[in-house]
């Protein structure tokens, strides 16, 4: 009868109930840590401060080489208020580089931030903020409006590609990839223009400190589309034409953006002298085009010409650059 | 003297079921307290182990106060009193042979094997051998109850309480309950309280008969004194005659 | 004469003495059985039963309810969400719903009436068959016999029943983006881990354990003041699922207020 343990009964219902315990409470843990941390990988913790973190929180991801490589496990500002401390765990095999710094920039256009350690030297116009403290890697955290100078990057890359083809050729490749380049500065401006106008506000209140860069866009604009128009007269190409007449709207587009900058800021008169050098140089090199011989083969038989060119491209670049440094300042802009 | 209740009063609400009762039991006696349904002889049996406590009055049993006793104390006290449920009130999720060993778990000193020993012994005694591996459905009405007294017995107790032993039972296994009750007190020496309102059954098991009548003892006797008595409330109940029970009561007022 | 002024009175009085009184009946019931905690020798052999009466048998109701609801979670999410916010966020939501809310409260809700209404009615049973009179005559205190292990036992199971709910309606959840809204494993984990937080799991655990003390003791609780047979084991289990959902509702919005 009865009356002494572990019946057969007994011991399958305390195994049973182990089991369910168990298998709970392994599912329970087990799933934590995987939805915390990703699987089984030891991590390893780097920090890196910054004067803003714009909108990155813990649990985003860490990236390197646009692969992500861990998470972002706590974002805090120090006491004294100068900095804000970014604790980032990651794959202890990643070997960062020693100059690297940390970027931090929107994921998507939907409102999640990354962190992204970078080589410093590839980016170091970039305002990165070195607090002391031993391994802690400089950062900064681009405004929103780094998608743009993505968009302006492109067009640089593009630009190179198109000086690196009036080395070998002016071929009809060569103008769509001129094209492209302008359609995509067309863009540019389009956007630009749309966002100032949303920000139309906010740049009165502004109306004081009006960034360099601003200026020399407007200059910009104007010295490029006099550079455009000696193209247009050397080139009588029917294709080229067309391509230039795109040029012009994307040109007018900048035109129009400055000219709502202006109304808006008041002074603008004084361009800057980086832009206006830049396209005085690109100017040059076309009426130098236009002297020697009003055609395009002189172009290609003289090597430094070509040169002359891609310089003139590589300072647009930097004026690319600055252009996604500082009009971003002034300008928020996310979608969520 | 070993169990003495003393004017005892219990009410449920605005209704009154005990007003004064009063008994005594002498060790080794079997009293049979009788009454209609619903007279309140259940919630007397109650307040003798503490199931319920009186709103007035004593119960001593062994000359202590069974409403005053501490829970320790009254677990304690309540293994000298056996208590045989009107239906048994078997364990259902059990064996009977669990049932009646059920009482012993909790006594210091018994191994399972002694358990065991004592549930055989307690079930052949209410000749319920070899039913100890059934459960409490597979049982008749008689048979539960005698599992329900064999669980009673089983720790020895000094005081059996029976709620209604014979109800519901034809009456061949009425005379075998009877023959058990009379058995406990014969060969156990058990003292033992019957509440009933089978009068046969009471006049065969008690030494002495209480009729239990608008919550107090309206009279106490041998079972011979019962059936001698001219008192009409007595009458009336042992021959079960509702005139002469209800009549010269409050007119109109028919009783429970 | 002025019957009809005192009237509403009187009722509120009544109304009034009877809620004092369950709260009163209640708090002895906790106290009881806080006190009959001292006597494992009485309530310890009954623990692993009720383990898994509570929590095992409860676990393939709890899962098949889970698994419903992270189906229908997924497919709502995916519904609500279009346009401009990536599919992603359905894992998201699937995962946050699951471990916040659904998990616990629906699981909770359901076994208030598997677990609640079963110990009610068996408790209520054994009140009206003078079982729980019978243990007391054998020395048992009922409420360290039948109270405390089940109370424990829902304690310990319930949120063991719940994080495995919560697997599962996640499982499913995830299961249902891949099959019927061609979102891939990655993006359906990237979502999970996006908003997910060791709290989450937490918040869970300590929900289910207040639901798992809830419904047993409410259960108990009716069991054990069930009076007049059938009828009122019937009454006292409808009573047990109605108050103890009440209250499970009740404690879900006053954790989320103090929890989160």
């Amino acid at each position: 009868m009865d009356f002494k343990d572990g019946g057969i009964m007994d011991r399958r219902r305390e195994i049973m109930v182990g089991l369910v315990v168990v298998l709970g409470i392994a599912v329970g843990v087990v799933g934590t840590i995987w939805l915390q941390d990703g699987w089984g990988r030891d991590r390893v913790t780097i920090r890196a401060a910054s004067t803003g973190v714009g909108q990155l929180v813990e649990g985003a991801s860490v990236k390197f080489r646009g692969v992500a490589v861990g998470r972002v496990e706590s974002v805090a500002v120090v006491p004294s208020g100068e900095a804000v401390l970014i604790d980032m765990s990651v794959r202890p095999d990643l070997i960062i580089p020693t100059d690297a710094a940390v970027l931090i920039a929107p994921e998507s256009m939907f409102g999640d931030w990354q962190a992204e350690i970078i080589r410093r030297d590839d980016y170091d116009t970039h305002p990165y903020l070195d607090y002391p403290g031993e391994g802690v890697l400089p950062g900064v955290a681009l405004p929103d409006f780094s998608r743009l100078t993505a968009t302006a990057d492109e067009i640089a890359q593009n630009l190179t590609t198109i000086s690196e083809r009036f080395e070998v050729a002016f071929t009809e490749e060569t103008a769509q990839n001129l094209g492209r380049a302008i359609d995509n500065l067309g863009e540019v401006s389009d956007r630009f223009s749309e966002i100032i106008n949303q920000q139309a506000e906010r740049f009165d209140a502004l109306a004081e400190g009006v960034d360099a860069s601003t200026r020399e866009l407007g200059a910009a604009a104007r010295a490029a589309r006099v550079s455009f128009e000696r193209v247009d007269a050397i080139v009588a190409d029917g294709q080229v034409q067309k391509l230039f007449a795109d040029a012009g709207a994307g040109v007018e587009n900048l035109r129009n953006l400055t000219e709502t900058m202006e109304a808006s800021l008041g002074d603008l008169q004084t361009a800057a002298r980086q832009a206006d050098a830049t396209f005085a140089r690109l100017d040059a090199l076309l009426v130098a085009v236009q002297d020697e011989d009003g055609s395009l083969g002189r172009l290609l038989a003289d090597p430094t010409l070509a040169e002359g060119a891609l310089d003139a491209v590589a300072q647009m670049r930097d004026l690319l650059r600055d252009i996604q440094q500082n009009p971003r300042r002034y300008l928020s802009f996310s979608i969520f | 003297m070993s169990i003495r209740i003393v004017e005892l009063h219990k009410a449920f609400g605005p209704k009154e079921v005990l007003r004064g009762f009063s008994l005594e039991v002498r060790v080794g006696a079997t009293v049979a307290i009788v009454g209609p349904s619903g007279s309140g002889k259940s919630v007397l049996l109650k307040h003798l182990v503490g199931l319920m406590r009186p709103d007035m009055g004593s119960v001593l049993v062994d000359g202590e106060s069974v409403p005053d006793l501490g829970r320790q104390d009254l677990a304690r006290f309540r293994r000298r009193v056996g208590y045989v449920f009107q239906f048994a009130a078997l364990f259902d999720s059990m064996t009977i042979a669990e049932n009646v060993g059920m009482g012993l778990k909790r006594l210091p000193g018994w191994s399972a094997d002694r358990i065991d020993h004592r549930v055989q012994e307690c079930l052949s005694l209410v000749d319920l051998e070899g039913m100890g591996e059934r459960y409490p459905s597979q049982l008749s009405g008689g048979q539960k109850k005698r599992a329900g007294l064999a669980r009673a017995i089983a720790a020895s107790p000094k005081y059996l309480l029976y709620d209604e032993p014979t109800t519901g039972l034809d009456p061949v296994t009425t005379s075998v309950i009877d023959e058990l009750i009379l058995r406990m007190r014969d060969e156990l020496g058990v003292t033992g309280l019957v509440v009933t309102h089978d009068m046969t059954s009471a006049f065969r098991v008690a030494d002495r008969i209480t009729l239990l009548h608008e919550g107090k003892a309206r009279f106490t006797g041998t079972p011979a004194e019962v059936r001698a008595a001219r008192d009409d409330v007595l009458r009336g109940f042992v021959e079960g005659d509702p005139g002469l029970y209800y009549g010269l009561q409050g007119r109109g007022d028919h009783g429970p | 004469m002025l019957d009809f002024v005192v009237r509403p009175f009187a009722s509120a009085g009544r109304g009034t003495v009877r809620i004092l009184g369950s709260v009163g009946r209640a708090w002895i019931l906790f106290a009881g059985t806080a006190g009959a905690l001292r006597h494992p020798g009485i309530w310890g052999p009954q623990l692993v039963p009720q383990l898994a009466r509570i929590g095992v048998a409860s676990v393939p109701i709890a899962l098949f309810i889970a698994t419903f609801t992270g189906i229908v979670m997924s497919l709502q999410a995916s519904y609500t969400l279009t346009g401009t916010i990536p599919l992603y966020f359905v894992g998201a939501l699937v995962g946050k719903t699951m471990m916040l809310e659904l998990g616990p409260v629906l699981t909770g809700l359901t076994l208030a009436g598997r677990v609640g209404a079963n110990i009610s009615a068996e408790l209520g049973t054994m009140r009206v068959t003078e079982q729980v009179d019978a243990l007391e005559t054998l020395a048992y205190d009922p409420l360290a016999y039948l109270v405390v292990p089940r109370v424990i036992a829902g304690i310990v199971m319930f949120p063991i029943v719940v994080l495995l709910a919560m697997t599962v309606g996640i499982v499913s959840g995830w299961l249902t983006a891949l099959q019927l809204l061609d979102m891939s494993s990655p993006e359906f984990v990237k979502g999970l881990r996006l908003l997910f937080e060791p709290w989450d799991v937490w918040f869970a655990v300590i929900k289910s354990v207040s639901f798992g003390a809830i419904v047993t003791g409410v259960g108990c609780f009716y069991g054990l003041q069930t009076e007049r047979g059938a009828e009122g084991v019937g009454r006292s289990a409808t009573q047990t699922v109605v108050i103890a959902s009440m209250i499970i509702l009740c404690l879900d919005a006053f954790w989320a207020a103090t929890l989160l």
